[in-house]
């Protein structure tokens, strides 16, 4: 297992995101980064992971390569039942995804994501400073999977105490059965993957708990890069690095167009 | 109960798309004709318009080039997740506001997920240019599906929890068996609903390869369905197996046959993406959210819409190579025989 020397910021966010995922569970897949993850856990640790993709494709085997949509016609092909987005979330809200993969513009401490819009809230909703897509099936995911793992880019202004958009949920204030008591089913955001790390969310406080470095990172640069007080396990480790082997699955035979992961600058 | 924002229908109300109904005609007739004239006779001003497909995957494009060929006044567009669809439609306001004009969007996802995002989208919500409500993609189809069951609401755990159910038109209720808080979302019942699908015969059955997205829902909540297909077939093969059919000749007002009607996007068994297309598409418009000058959209949409007669014209415009080659990463996807 040589280790890589030339990895880029989102291939080591994909091994990260990988390896979150557990063989045999179902993962309702966002798009982006999780539909890359997702499938390299399939080939490696994870064959019997079960992707399911809001466009209605449950657990296909994914063997015509990386989807460019969730509703791709490559989700389509052998998967096991197949109607449409009610068909699908509404397997979610009856309790079949365990996780939910999704990405987000904007995090705060309770892993509460905005994909919504930047500026002011709510004077400045109908007319936003930056107005992103918005949620697409991401917060139907937060609310009803039984856990959710987030990927969201680290930088200083993407890690807010307070977010300008509230789409998709997570522990919301951190209060005791905060979702529970607002309607939701599932535990919520379980692990964080960012560009400088992985984080959890503390079980009392719900707030985000940074378990792994990635290489070249500390705990302190990992806080001078986000915008609000993080919680630090007692036992926080480095994340290995990916290996050759992962590099060259990711370039190679996972993504190998550079649809999701960019290819560095030679 | 919380009552965030005043209860107006933005489509029909449930009373009226049901009168609707009650007063179309439903009888088993030839609805062929041209888009032409599918879309001045369906397609009014002021309507909500229901878009089919999802993201780039079969979507009605061929149906909103002729309406902008023809012009729109003050429409609502509702979708859970679309791209080319709206953003041909919005571009075409962005150019020619005297004759295309969306007043509002009811959406969950207005984007091309790989192929980037909606600068369109940017420039009309950045300036205010447009209302517009933001639901999820469950939340728009559960919306529809309500419509298209006749009753006034449905509820969800969607939006609980975040910021949609503050800017929409949600109501949380205390659930009257659990007692748990549950969100309601009132029904959607376009005016008029644009469907792309892959077959149809000539009174308006519908197959449907691939996702069905939530174009049976949006047909059957709908006043009024267009339909394109890529393949017109008899009705006796059409229903050779009646569980194939997603949406049925009732629910359906006129049948065109348009092949590659969903080009540049996707359509399963047909074609895959045409990113380039899009991207050189989206690349036209972006500078306009930096106060660049319309001038090439301008000429985009007067070369590939107004310049021609139909979407057949556009279609042509395109190398047969490139065609084939996009109909070949298709049938790579879902290999069979012919």
């Amino acid at each position: 297992m040589t280790v890589s020397t030339d990895y880029t910021a989102q291939e080591i966010i994909v091994v990260a995101g990988a390896k979150v995922l557990e063989n045999n569970k179902i993962v309702f897949v966002g798009t982006g980064l999780p539909m890359v993850a997702s499938l390299l856990a399939i080939r490696t640790h994870a064959p019997g992971l079960i992707p399911v993709f809001e466009a209605g494709a449950v657990g296909p085997p994914l063997h015509h390569g990386l989807p460019i949509s969730v509703g791709d016609s490559k989700t389509f092909t052998g998967a096991s039942y197949l109607k449409g987005l009610n068909g699908a979330f509404e397997l979610t809200q009856r309790g079949f995804a365990d996780f939910g993969f999704i990405g987000g513009a904007e995090v705060d401490m309770y892993g509460n994501l905005n994909s919504t819009m930047m500026g002011d809230f709510p004077d400045g909703y109908g007319k936003p400073k930056v107005r992103l897509p918005g949620s697409g099936g991401a917060s139907d995911m937060a609310a009803s999977c039984d856990r959710t793992i987030l990927i969201v880019p680290h930088d200083k202004k993407k890690f807010n105490e307070k977010l300008s958009y509230i789409t998709s949920p997570g522990h919301l204030d951190g209060s005791p059965n905060a979702r529970y008591n607002a309607g939701m089913q599932g535990k919520g955001p379980y692990r964080l993957i960012t560009t400088k790390g992985i984080f959890d969310f503390e079980e009392k406080t719900k707030r985000m708990r940074l378990i792994h470095t990635f290489p070249g990172e500390t705990v302190e640069s990992i806080q001078a890069a986000t915008g609000f007080e993080l919680l630090v396990a007692a036992d926080v480790t480095q994340f290995a690095p990916p290996t050759k082997e992962e590099v060259r699955m990711i370039r190679e035979e996972v993504d190998p167009l550079g649809i999701f992961v960019k290819r560095a600058a030679k | 109960m919380e009552n965030n924002a005043k209860m107006v229908w933005t489509g029909l109300s449930p009373d009226d798309a049901r009168e609707a109904l009650v007063v179309k005609d439903k009888s088993m007739r030839d609805k062929r004709m041209t888009l032409k004239e599918a879309v001045s006779r369906f397609v009014k001003p002021g309507d909500n318009v229901g878009i089919g497909g999802f993201v780039n995957i079969r979507q009605p494009i061929a149906i909103t080039h002729e309406m902008v060929r023809q012009g729109f006044k003050d429409l609502t567009l509702s979708f859970q997740s679309a791209a080319m669809g709206p953003e041909i439609l919005a571009g075409a306001m962005m150019v020619r506001p005297d004759h295309c004009s969306i007043k509002r969007i009811e959406l969950a996802y207005w984007g091309h997920e790989a192929f980037g995002l909606s600068p369109a989208w940017r420039y009309l919500a950045e300036r205010g240019l447009i209302e517009f409500e933001d639901w999820s993609n469950y939340n728009m189809s559960a919306r529809f599906k309500a419509g298209a069951m006749g009753i006034p609401f449905i509820p969800t755990r969607g939006p609980l929890g975040g910021d949609i159910k503050n800017t929409s038109r949600t109501k949380i209720i205390d659930c009257p068996f659990t007692g748990r808080k549950i969100a309601l979302l009132p029904a959607s019942n376009p005016n008029v609903g644009l469907i792309h699908v892959q077959a149809a015969d000539m009174y308006g059955n519908c197959i449907v390869r691939g996702t069905d997205a939530t174009c049976a829902e949006i047909a059957m909540a709908s006043a009024h369905t267009i339909v394109t297909c890529e393949q017109l077939v008899s009705h006796e093969l059409l229903v050779s197996n009646p569980k194939d059919i997603l949406i049925p000749f009732p629910a359906v007002d006129a049948v065109i046959k348009v092949p590659f009607g969903a080009y540049p996007g996707a359509c399963r068994r047909h074609y895959y993406f045409n990113g380039e297309h899009i991207r050189e598409f989206l690349s036209l418009i972006a500078p306009m959210c930096k106060g660049g000058s319309p001038d090439a959209l301008k000429a985009w949409y007067d070369e590939h819409i107004f310049g021609v007669e139909n979407f057949e014209d556009y279609i042509e415009k395109f190398q047969t190579k490139k065609l084939i080659a996009d109909q070949a990463a298709e049938s790579y996807n879902c290999e069979r025989f012919a």
